[in-house]
């Protein structure tokens, strides 16, 4: 599903965020990536997101080598993925509802698909009852469900998370992580980055340490 | 195709609703540029219509001394008709020449009448054909030719000032051409400034259709639409701005220009140039929303 071989990463300067990086992820998997701040996380998740492209080596995600995609191609990709983030990354201005639904609709979805995808979504993270709440209104928990259920509407085959429990509470962050856990027990692959090795250890999945840039523990 | 054209209008019109101020600022600026187009292409229209009606009648009028002789008239009139350039000719004597001045002038007859001689010149008046009235040379070497006539006093041949007047019609449309390009370049980049700033609002919701991978013509369309909303407007209130002032100007000025310079009306820009008019605001405003859809990915 993912593989990254030999991929490094360098910024200006000769800086290295990733360093000859070699990583598989089969399909249905669970992955951590963790490591301390500046390790190469986020960067690989960039890579993953296409945001940036590798500096040397292969990325390859369901057949397709992200290096080598049009801009017409990145965005047919995108549409396999699911991504969730610290920061909620939600439209204040838009209710849940319209949050939500606002994924199928630019993707060009029938209206009342999109209601059906949205509906079923929210009433899976449980926040059916807040359709019309702002995202302000909400606690942090429940921004980042309403994150989680944004990322699902398109039934991604693959979830991308940088640190969705940063901003959270112990017990909310295992409540979030057992959201990604039902996620991907219906198949779908989970790549979650975070530095919290405490809920790493709770959760019980592979996780892949990382620190500048390279890969320094499989566990 | 239907889904997507409702979400870019149903974006643009938010969009533009949310900036308004910007908005109007832009519709302001592209009404301003296609009001002089309109303006250039009006005063064109009937500056048009009135050399084409000026050069109907442009006539070659001979006139001659008052000793000319049958014989000089008669050669004066073989050459005119071997020629082959006059579609007519008509020969004013002395006293029709006379008594049209009485008619044309009647407040100077009684001056005319109190002189002792009559000091108009019989003449021949020569309507040419409009095949010739645009191939000047034909016209002037002829002119050349009669003045020089023994009996023949002078030649006028109209032609010549109406040549200079297609010449500064001309000019002035070339000014108005470079003038309007600069106006267009003007308002397509006012509506991209203002599509810049609906942009910028839009930031969040633009990373977040790239994440999700939305088809780029979702991503750009809503821009594109907000541009042409804008210039289509602009084109419609130049429009309608013109209008007005060509009303105003007909009232007021109407009577004076079929007086003075025989245009019988002043008519406003014919339906398809103002369709031109709208179109050709849509596609400046289109210009200004593809400056900033292209930089949007």
């Amino acid at each position: 599903m993912i593989e990254a071989t030999n991929v490094s990463k360098a910024y200006t300067r000769g800086v290295y965020a990733l360093r000859d990086l070699s990583l598989r992820i089969d399909k249905g998997d669970f992955v951590f990536l963790t490591g301390p701040s500046g390790a190469g996380k986020s960067t690989l998740l960039r890579l993953l997101l296409r945001r940036d492209v590798p500096s040397e080596g292969q990325l390859v995600v369901g057949g397709r080598n992200l290096a080598n995609l049009s801009p017409r191609q990145v965005q047919s990709y995108r549409r396999s993925l699911g991504f969730v983030f610290q920061d909620f990354k939600l439209l204040p201005a838009k209710t849940v509802l319209e949050n939500v639904s606002f994924v199928p609709r630019v993707l060009g979805m029938a209206a009342s698909q999109q209601q059906r995808r949205t509906f079923q979504v929210l009433k899976w993270v449980g926040l059916q009852h807040r359709m019309t709440a702002y995202p302000l209104e909400l606690s942090g928990g429940e921004q980042q469900r309403i994150a989680i259920a944004r990322a699902l509407v398109n039934d991604p085959t693959i979830i991308l998370a940088d640190e969705p429990t940063g901003n959270l509470d112990p017990d909310l962050s295992l409540e979030i992580m057992n959201l990604f856990r039902e996620i991907n027990a219906r198949g779908t692959t989970v790549v979650v980055a975070t530095h919290d090795r405490e809920l790493i250890r709770r959760v019980g999945r592979r996780a892949v340490t990382l620190d500048h840039g390279n890969i320094v523990e499989v566990t | 195709m239907a889904r997507a054209l409702k979400y870019f209008f149903a974006e643009a019109a938010a969009s533009l609703w949310r900036g308004r101020r910007a908005a109007v600022l832009a519709v302001l600026t592209i009404a301003g540029g296609l009001f002089v187009l309109g303006l250039f292409l009006a005063l064109n229209t009937n500056l048009q219509r009135l050399v084409g009606r000026w050069s109907e009648s442009a006539e070659l009028s001979i006139y001659f001394k008052d000793d000319v002789t049958q014989d000089q008239l008669r050669t004066v009139d073989e050459l005119v008709a071997q020629s082959g350039l006059a579609e007519h000719r008509d020969f004013v004597s002395k006293d029709q020449a006379a008594a049209r001045f009485r008619q044309d002038f009647p407040d100077l007859a009684g001056s005319a009448a109190r002189l002792e001689t009559n000091p108009f010149p019989a003449s021949v008046e020569v309507r040419l054909k409009p095949e010739v009235r645009t191939a000047g040379a034909a016209v002037d070497s002829l002119a050349a030719t009669l003045a020089g006539l023994a009996g023949v006093a002078d030649v006028r041949y109209d032609r010549r000032w109406l040549t200079r007047l297609n010449a500064l019609v001309r000019f002035l449309r070339a000014i108005g051409i470079v003038i309007i390009g600069l106006l267009a370049v003007a308002s397509a980049l006012t509506v991209a400034n203002v599509v810049r700033l609906a942009a910028s609002a839009r930031e969040d919701e633009i990373e977040i259709m790239e994440l999700v991978g939305a088809p780029l013509e979702y991503v750009r369309g809503p821009f594109v639409v907000e541009g042409i909303l804008q210039g289509g407007a602009g084109a419609v209130l130049a429009i309608v701005l013109l209008w007005g002032l060509f009303a105003a100007a007909r009232f007021r000025y109407g009577q004076l220009a079929a007086e003075t310079i025989g245009l019988g009306i002043i008519t406003f820009l014919p339906l398809g140039l103002c369709l031109v008019i709208v179109a050709g605001g849509m596609l400046l405003g289109c210009v200004g929303g593809l400056i900033v859809a292209r930089g949007v990915r």
